[in-house]
């Protein structure tokens, strides 16, 4: 820094002005707390009766979201993903290594007034009603009654339960779980949510619902840390993605970056004759170029269901 | 989920950081009414209506006994129906509080928000002890009742007796059984058992590997919490002298409660009175059991991984 800003009084006021917004600015960007920060994580569990020897479940794992961003952890069931999110929720701690939340230490119970959590398969108390739960969760987090009230009712719209409000959860389908899931993790307007399966045994309606309400958060400023086997739909909506095997990150990167194809191009056409997709084709040999696919692109399941699934709303009103 | 560009205020508007308290009393009695709220829609309440009707049957079926007799077996049947109502809900409805939250990952949610541990048990002990302590007095209220109602009618038929010695005899010995301020004490010295039951078991589930195991245990250290006055008292008055008996009666005073200390049903129902003091001393005693306790149960639950 001292580079950038030589001595101020030896500069030109006109240059002193710009030298202070720079300083400023860089003082911001360089004090911003990262939203997530795993550093050199690693969490042996021990095993009973077996001294000295231990489960690694996760080995040395950094990782850091800036604030802002989506970021994906893939990886095989047992890889380490859950144990990963339960040391930076703080429900495990770890043998070593720290996490922070906003620049505060995970394992602090003051670190989760920014957090919304959203587990695997989640379950809540059956024997409350959907109003009662988001009521619950409200007061857990510190928030005013008027306020719970207030936001119960923005949230339940908004995950679409105001039918179900005063039905106990006991009753509900696995998708409706993950949507009052969903519901109670955004209740106090959290900086930060950790979406564990997020669309696990939903389906693709529902699925493509949470996936929109992502990317709406992202655009407020919400960052978000998600852990999923679905990789395609992890592709769709993260920045960054981290991939993790036995414990370990084995690759990390913006996703543009690590799906790319680099010595590849490809080029869609709408209404392309067979005469031209000939002379395009000799003009790629010409150049000693190798066509690896020429054919229709094609949709997926998923946008079939969606169409399908839309045209019958259409239909029925 | 509703996509229209007019939903309202949604998924995050401005995210809002709240400071956080280190201890909060609304978080408490959220975790405490919601575990309220569980029990009892468990349908444990239904058990009033037995008890109802065992009161009811007690009270005027058994006209036949004299009414000493009747008054005391009315009060035997109330406190020993409170009694073990109260033991055996500390017990169980403590033991599946816990276990079931990590079972249903429950326990994830409430911990993922800024709730301490210590907070979380705290809350869930309050909410059986509501339990216990609203049921305490439903019985109260519905014994009391048909206590005094049995006792004015008794007091009535005394009052027809044609010899005023034997009439104002008669009068004395209903009002010595009758209704007192002492019942009221025997239902609180039964409270505090149950409170001190209900950490004993709060303390086993934190680190018990089932609901079945923290159960068993619980009734095992309330057999041994009865006895515990006369182990103590056969060690202690040189019946044996090894130093491993000493060692045993130690051990067994500091942990196992002596819940011998609450049982004042019997005095009082045989007619007598209780000294102030000695609730106060029953009563700091049982806080003293909590506290340690629930503490004990704390240290263990907050290095338990989750």
């Amino acid at each position: 820094m001292s580079e950038d800003f030589p001595s101020f009084s030896n500069l030109p006021p006109s240059n002193q002005s710009q030298s202070l917004a720079r300083f400023i600015v860089s003082a911001t960007e360089n004090s911003t707390p990262l939203a997530v920060s795993i550093e050199n994580v690693t969490k042996v569990f021990p095993l009973p009766f077996r001294r000295g020897k231990g489960l690694l479940a996760v080995n040395d794992v950094t990782i850091q979201i800036p604030q802002g961003e989506v970021y994906g952890l893939i990886g095989p069931n047992g890889s380490g993903k859950s144990t990963a999110m339960k040391i930076l929720l703080g429900l495990v701690a770890p043998t070593e290594g720290k996490s922070f939340i906003f620049g505060k230490e995970s394992q602090k119970v003051e670190s989760k007034q920014d957090v919304g959590f959203v587990p695997e398969n989640p379950y809540f108390y059956k024997h409350l009603s959907a109003i009662e739960t988001l009521r619950f969760y409200g007061k857990l987090c510190g928030m005013p009654r008027r306020e719970i009230n207030d936001r119960a009712e923005e949230v339940l719209d908004l995950v679409e339960l105001q039918n179900a409000r005063d039905r106990r959860l006991g009753g509900y389908s696995k998708g409706m779980l993950q949507r009052i899931g969903l519901a109670q993790a955004i209740l106090h307007r959290p900086r930060l949510l950790v979406l564990d399966e997020p669309t696990a045994g939903v389906d693709p309606v529902g699925s493509r619902k949470i996936r929109d309400l992502i990317l709406r958060l992202r655009e407020q400023g919400i960052t978000v840390f998600l852990c999923s086997h679905l990789l395609e739909q992890v592709q769709e909506i993260c920045d960054r993605v981290g991939i993790i095997f036995r414990g370990e990150i084995v690759r990390e990167g913006q996703l543009e970056d690590l799906i790319s194809v680099e010595d590849q191009t490809e080029v869609l056409m709408r209404d392309a004759s067979p005469e031209l997709i000939q002379k395009i084709r000799a003009l790629i040999d010409a150049e000693g170029t190798e066509t690896v696919r020429v054919g229709k692109p094609k949709t997926s399941l998923e946008s079939l269901f969606l169409e399908h699934a839309a045209s019958d709303r259409k239909k029925n009103g | 989920m509703s996509n229209s560009d007019s939903a309202p205020a949604t998924a995050g508007d401005a995210s809002v950081t709240r400071p956080h308290k280190w201890l909060s009393l609304g978080r408490i009695w959220a975790l405490a009414s919601s575990t309220f709220t569980h029990l009892v829609r468990m349908k444990v309440f239904y058990f009033l209506i037995i008890f109802i009707a065992v009161i009811f049957g007690v009270g005027f079926l058994f006209v036949s006994l004299s009414f000493e007799q009747e008054l005391k077996l009315l009060k035997d049947v109330a406190f020993g129906a409170m009694y073990w109502f109260s033991t055996i809900f500390a017990i169980v409805g403590t033991a599946i509080l816990i276990p079931r939250d990590v079972e249903d990952r429950t326990l994830y949610t409430i911990l993922s928000k800024p709730v301490p541990r210590f907070e979380y048990l705290i809350g869930k002990l309050l909410g059986v002890l509501l339990l216990v302590g609203v049921s305490l007095l439903a019985m109260d209220l519905i014994f009391s009742g048909i206590l005094y109602f049995r006792q004015s009618t008794l007091l009535s038929y005394a009052a027809l007796n044609s010899d005023p010695e034997a009439a104002s005899q008669m009068t004395e010995m209903i009002r010595a059984q009758g209704h007192s301020w002492d019942l009221q004490a025997v239902v609180f010295s039964i409270f505090l058992m149950a409170s001190v039951l209900a950490s004993v078991s709060m303390l086993l589930s934190t680190f018990a590997t089932s609901t079945m195991f923290t159960i068993v245990m619980g009734f095992a250290v309330f057999m041994i919490g009865h006895g515990q006055a006369l182990a103590r008292n056969y060690f202690l008055q040189g019946e044996t002298t090894g130093a491993v008996d000493r060692l045993i009666t130690v051990g067994l005073a500091i942990l196992f409660p002596d819940l011998q200390l609450f049982n004042l049903v019997d005095g009082v129902a045989s007619g007598e009175s209780i000294p102030f003091n000695l609730l106060l001393r029953i009563t700091g005693i049982a806080l003293l059991y909590v506290i340690i306790y629930n503490f004990i149960a704390y240290l263990i639950f907050s290095a338990k991984e989750l």
